[in-house]
């Protein structure tokens, strides 16, 4: 803990416990998916329009990616997997309005991580039996238990560390860009206003949040899902 | 980074699990269930509902137009009966209309026949008579002569018999005409 570096700033103290702007911008982005939630699907009507047509868009986007990729059957992960989706989209793109995307913070991505490991392992074990699921981990041969432990457990860390790494980088390269791009006006033209800042970043923000975040989102809910169909079949 | 004001807050470490690890699975669990509640819940239902509707609308259509069709056969076979039916009444009664006529005619042709005949009847008995009365009249002019040339008073009735017998022999032929 300091008040240098590039790790979220504490908002503020619940007792002992540290509230990070993490957790801050999450309530948000909560808030926003909540009232979008009801507002879209308020008095909905057959003949869809307008927010009800992105809303039924969306969402049918979202069942038929969880059917394709996890089967007709598993039909049921679709909110789990729209929360995904959503979450870690708006989080990646929430930069670009200023905030510090949760998920460059380990903890939110872990999480996220954890909780695909936890239902992996939770869903394999219920749709295979304990006899099966445990055999699984001995073959080809029960020499390679130990190689089959560490690679199951390889898959929340990457898949966690990979969002949070992505993520970080962007913010980290996008502060910096800042920083530096302020010092060059004040060294260029003699001025306080840094006028760099305006125009030039843009560019970064792209790539970086939209184009990154964006695939980055997408990467970690379709890994998501094959983890947790492949553990079940 | 010194001119930025909000670097003066404290700042959790970069790479370290802390609360917020917490704080985020509860957050996720809340934002899971909000979105399967309030978002995918209603949308998909919705969606359902409204696709079953759809189906059992496109069903119910295609049956209407199966009955319609079935209804359209019906009334066309009907429509085609009475139209044979119309032209059996009109083939009949144009016969019957034709008969009718021949028979109209054919008493005619009959009646006037009849009326032709009675004419020549009435023609011939007048005739008829005209000669007797003129044999009449000629047997009495006879008489008259012959009584003027014998000067002999005869019994007119013996040669109005006498005279009669004459012109008998002699033929009606001649005064036919």
């Amino acid at each position: 803990m300091g008040t240098e570096g590039f790790g979220p700033r504490i908002a503020f103290h619940i007792g002992n416990i540290p509230v990070s702007e993490t957790v801050t911008v999450t309530w948000l982005i909560i808030a926003v998916l909540f009232i979008f939630s009801i507002v879209a699907t308020r008095n909905m009507k057959k003949e869809a329009k307008g927010l009800q047509l992105i809303v039924e868009q969306i969402v049918s986007v979202i069942n038929g990616l969880t059917k394709q990729n996890m089967g007709e059957r598993n039909y049921m992960f679709a909110p789990f997997v729209g929360t995904l989706l959503f979450f870690i989209g708006i989080s990646n793109i929430i930069g670009l309005l200023g905030f510090r995307p949760p998920t460059a913070d380990l903890n939110t991505t872990m999480c996220l991580s954890i909780t695909t490991f936890v239902l992996t392992q939770f869903f394999g074990l219920k749709s295979k039996g304990i006899g099966n699921y445990t055999k699984g981990f001995l073959q080809p041969m029960p020499l390679l238990l130990p190689l089959n432990i560490i690679g199951e457990l390889a898959n929340p860390v990457s898949l966690g560390f990979r969002l949070f790494g992505n993520i970080v980088a962007g913010v980290i390269i996008m502060s910096l860009l800042y920083g530096a791009l302020g010092g060059f006006t004040e060294m260029l033209f003699g001025l306080a206003i840094p006028l760099l800042q305006a125009g030039v970043p843009a560019v970064l923000h792209i790539y970086f949040d939209l184009f990154a975040g964006l695939l980055q989102s997408f990467i970690f809910t379709m890994l998501s899902m094959v983890f947790i169909s492949g553990a079940m079949e | 980074m010194s001119m930025d004001m909000a670097t003066a807050a404290l700042r959790l470490g970069l790479v370290e699990l802390s609360w917020t690890f917490v704080f985020q699975l509860i957050n996720t669990l809340i934002l899971y269930l909000i979105l399967r509640k309030f978002l995918f819940g209603p949308v998909t239902n919705f969606m359902q509902k409204r696709e079953n509707e759809i189906k059992n609308q496109i069903q119910h259509a295609k049956q209407l137009d199966e009955e319609a069709q079935k209804l359209k056969a019906d009334y066309e076979a009907k429509l085609l009966l009475a139209e044979e039916e119309g032209k059996d009444v009109v083939k009949k009664y144009t016969q019957r209309a034709e008969n009718r006529a021949f028979e109209i005619v054919k008493t005619a042709e009959a009646e006037v026949d009849n009326m032709k005949l009675n004419a020549h009847r009435e023609l011939e008995r007048e005739r008829v008579k005209a000669v007797n009365e003129l044999k009449g009249q000629i047997s009495e002019l006879t008489i008259l002569a012959a009584s003027k040339v014998v000067e002999k008073d005869l019994n007119e009735a013996d040669h109005k018999e006498l005279i009669n017998k004459f012109i008998s022999e002699v033929g009606e032929t001649q005064w036919q005409n």
